[in-house]
């Protein structure tokens, strides 16, 4: 038996058991996920542009592994906007140091490795190490999103009387927690990824110029740091849009609701809350 | 008055941040004098060359020669210019393209050096390029960084700050300690349970929820770790590509469980304080919550962040195999070939974070309700 068939039946199993009919999804989208990046590598090596298909592949997966999920749902929306609008801001971003710290493409740690193959294959690397950046952080604010905007909706139906402030602010306490631990994440994974290479580096007594001006190294910790940037800028993005969202639809309850609210929302709102209604107010859904 | 001198040490700290961070920029700025080799500054560019070629497997590329001109930053010959070639192709897979302005780590042409020193008049120095100076951009990330960890996060985030920085510390150590021969499974196994305890009283603080949090990390690391262990051993280790570690002069195996190690604990680690974090905050905004309906909440919360934390996973390792794939791909080998061979190891890290991520939501909720109700009688309050 393949190592990999067996542990992906584990996960399966233990997500059906655990997660019920959401586990289930959740594996299935794991898969659908996949094979988006199956067909997004496939494309990129028939040269269509890397970075148009980049943007469109995590459109797709975030919204999978958001809506197929969690279903509809204002929490699942607020968090959908919220990566849309991160990705936007950190894409210029990683465009700007990706090309300017060209660490695109392979070091000189990897010679022994590729002089085998040819290397002038047509496909711009540079664009290439932005796909890979922007591909490897896509899981890690997708789950800051929705973890925040998950946590912070329980909040609220314990507590619907909520101001928006507060709510806002019990958003960003509950981020607070997870950044760390994120970051930390992001940090012990791509340690597990790269532990050969630092022994490598130890075996062959590398001096600190060296290292820090590596190809290698530097890929690594930019990869890290704009991972961590991702999941640090998306914080009070979603706190902000799903307060905005969770709340301004409370006050539209009289008006015309362009979507329908979970039956708890409703037994639980106070009906105060409800004569203060705006009706003219147009919610941003 | 006891909030001012709060205040007051509140910019004291910010003072010394700041001055901490430009202090730094400018450091790396102009560190010429520190690094043995010599640094070159390009100034024009200039490129001679450039023609197309087309590889075995009709891959269609272009090769490009630039001339650059430098100055020389530090050294005996500061000041000097330097004339440099460079060759480059478009895709860049293993060359660069320089540009004005870029630093460059140069050797030297010692024949151009003494022909400079006999004749004032000779043309350039010589010399070839050995790599790009990335310190500068490395610094300006992890600047930014701070800034935006303190500003979003505030303690806590410096707080994160402080426990990635002794979680590097620690991991180099250990891997010297490897390097004298201690069994590595072990060693690590010793750092998971500092790393844990230590970044999570860090980030939580030390209190009951971090305590709850800490329990459960451990539990479902090692319990990944076993199951790992036991697939491996089942299968004989089946599907399993070393290939990528082909580099490495010690055993690929042992540092593989290593990885998976590590690698999951990160993990396990978000979804306990993720879970214990929310239920701790769901009593402090409703304290008469009964722990049925804590849990409830929790296993809510748990099954949304399931299929985005494996997620996590899953780019994170994934999207490092594409550059390599894609030379696969290119090279003529077959796509299901060149999946299986750059991604058996990353898929493996990935799965077996994943079964720790999901092994979690159960471990940390009963281990925050239980530690919690238990709390809650002792003390005999409703909190």
């Amino acid at each position: 038996m393949n190592v990999i068939v067996v542990l992906a039946v584990i996960l399966f199993l233990l997500m059906k058991i655990i997660g019920k009919e959401k586990g289930t999804k959740s594996f299935l989208s794991l898969l659908i996920n996949f094979f988006i990046i199956y067909v997004a590598i496939i494309l990129i090596a028939h040269n269509v542009n890397s970075i148009v298909v980049t943007i469109l592949a995590c459109i797709l997966i975030s919204y999978v592994s958001l809506f197929y999920i969690n279903g509809k749902h204002p929490k699942t929306t607020a968090a959908f906007l919220s990566t849309l609008l991160t990705l936007v801001i950190l894409f210029f971003f990683i465009y700007i140091i990706g090309s300017a710290t060209r660490i695109q493409g392979f070091s000189e740690e990897e010679f022994e490795e590729i002089s085998l193959y040819s290397l002038f294959i047509g496909t711009n690397f540079t664009k290439i190490v932005i796909s890979t950046i922007i591909m490897s952080l896509i899981g890690a604010i997708i789950d800051t999103a929705i973890s925040i905007s998950s946590s912070m909706n329980e909040v609220y139906l314990h507590n619907p009387s909520i101001s928006k402030r507060e709510l806002y602010q019990s958003g960003l306490n509950i981020a607070r927690d997870i950044l760390g631990t994120t970051t930390n994440t992001l940090y012990f994974a791509f340690i597990g990824g790269y532990m050969a290479l630092i022994l490598w580096m130890k075996d062959l007594h590398y001096s600190l110029g060296t290292i820090i001006n590596s190809k290698v190294f530097c890929s690594e910790i930019i990869s890290i740091l704009c991972s961590s940037l991702g999941v640090i800028l998306i914080i009070p993005i979603t706190a902000g849009i799903n307060s905005y969202i969770l709340l301004t639809r409370k006050q539209n309850l009289e008006g015309d609701i362009p979507f329908k609210l979970p039956q708890e929302i409703n037994d639980k709102l106070p009906s105060e809350d409800t004569d203060k209604a705006n009706p003219d107010k147009i919610s941003i859904l | 008055m006891k909030n001012l001198m709060l205040h007051k040490k509140k910019i004291l700290l910010y003072t010394l941040l700041t001055i901490c961070c430009l202090f730094s920029l400018l450091f790396v700025y102009n560190d010429y004098n520190f690094y043995k080799e010599t640094i070159v500054k390009v100034t024009t560019v200039q490129i001679v060359k450039k023609e197309k070629i087309t590889d075995y497997y009709k891959n269609n590329d272009i090769l490009y020669t630039q001339v650059l001109t430098g100055k020389i930053l530090n050294g005996a010959l500061k000041g000097k210019t330097v004339e440099l070639k460079n060759q480059y192709s478009y895709s860049g897979a293993a060359d660069n393209q320089y540009k004005a302005g870029d630093k460059l780590f140069v050797s030297l042409d010692n024949t151009s050096i003494n022909a400079n020193k006999n004749d004032s008049s000779a043309s350039a120095i010589s010399g070839t390029i050995n790599g790009l100076k990335r310190d500068t951009y490395l610094v300006f990330m992890a600047v930014l960084f701070t800034v935006f960890i303190i500003a979003v996060g505030k303690k806590k985030g410096l707080f994160s700050l402080f426990s990635l920085i002794f979680n590097i510390v620690l991991f180099s150590l250990v891997m010297d300690l490897y390097l004298k021969g201690i069994n590595l499974l072990l060693v690590c196994s010793i750092v998971v349970i500092v790393f844990t305890v230590f970044s999570l009283i860090l980030v939580g603080g030390y209190n009951q929820k971090t305590f709850t949090a800490v329990i459960s990390t451990l539990l479902g690391t090692f319990l990944t770790l076993i199951i790992a262990y036991i697939v491996m051993k089942v299968t004989n280790e089946k599907g399993v590509r070393y290939e990528e570690m082909q580099f490495l002069t010690h055993p690929p195996h042992e540092i593989f469980m290593a990885e998976i190690l590590v690698g999951c604990l990160g993990a396990v680690m978000d979804v306990c304080i993720t879970i214990s974090s929310s239920i701790y905050e769901l009593c402090e905004t409703n304290p008469s919550l009964s722990s049925k309906a804590l849990m409830d909440s929790g296993r809510e919360i748990g099954k949304d962040i399931m299929g985005t934390m494996t997620n996590v996973l899953f780019f994170a390792y994934v999207s490092g195999g594409i550059p390599m794939l894609l030379i696969y791909l290119k090279n003529g080998f077959q796509t299901g070939y060149s999946f299986y061979m750059n991604l058996s190891l990353e898929l493996i890290r990935a799965l077996t974070g994943s079964i720790g991520i999901v092994l979690a939501i159960p471990l940390s909720l009963f281990t925050t309700v239980f530690v919690q109700q238990k709390f809650k009688k002792r003390s005999g309050l409703t909190r």
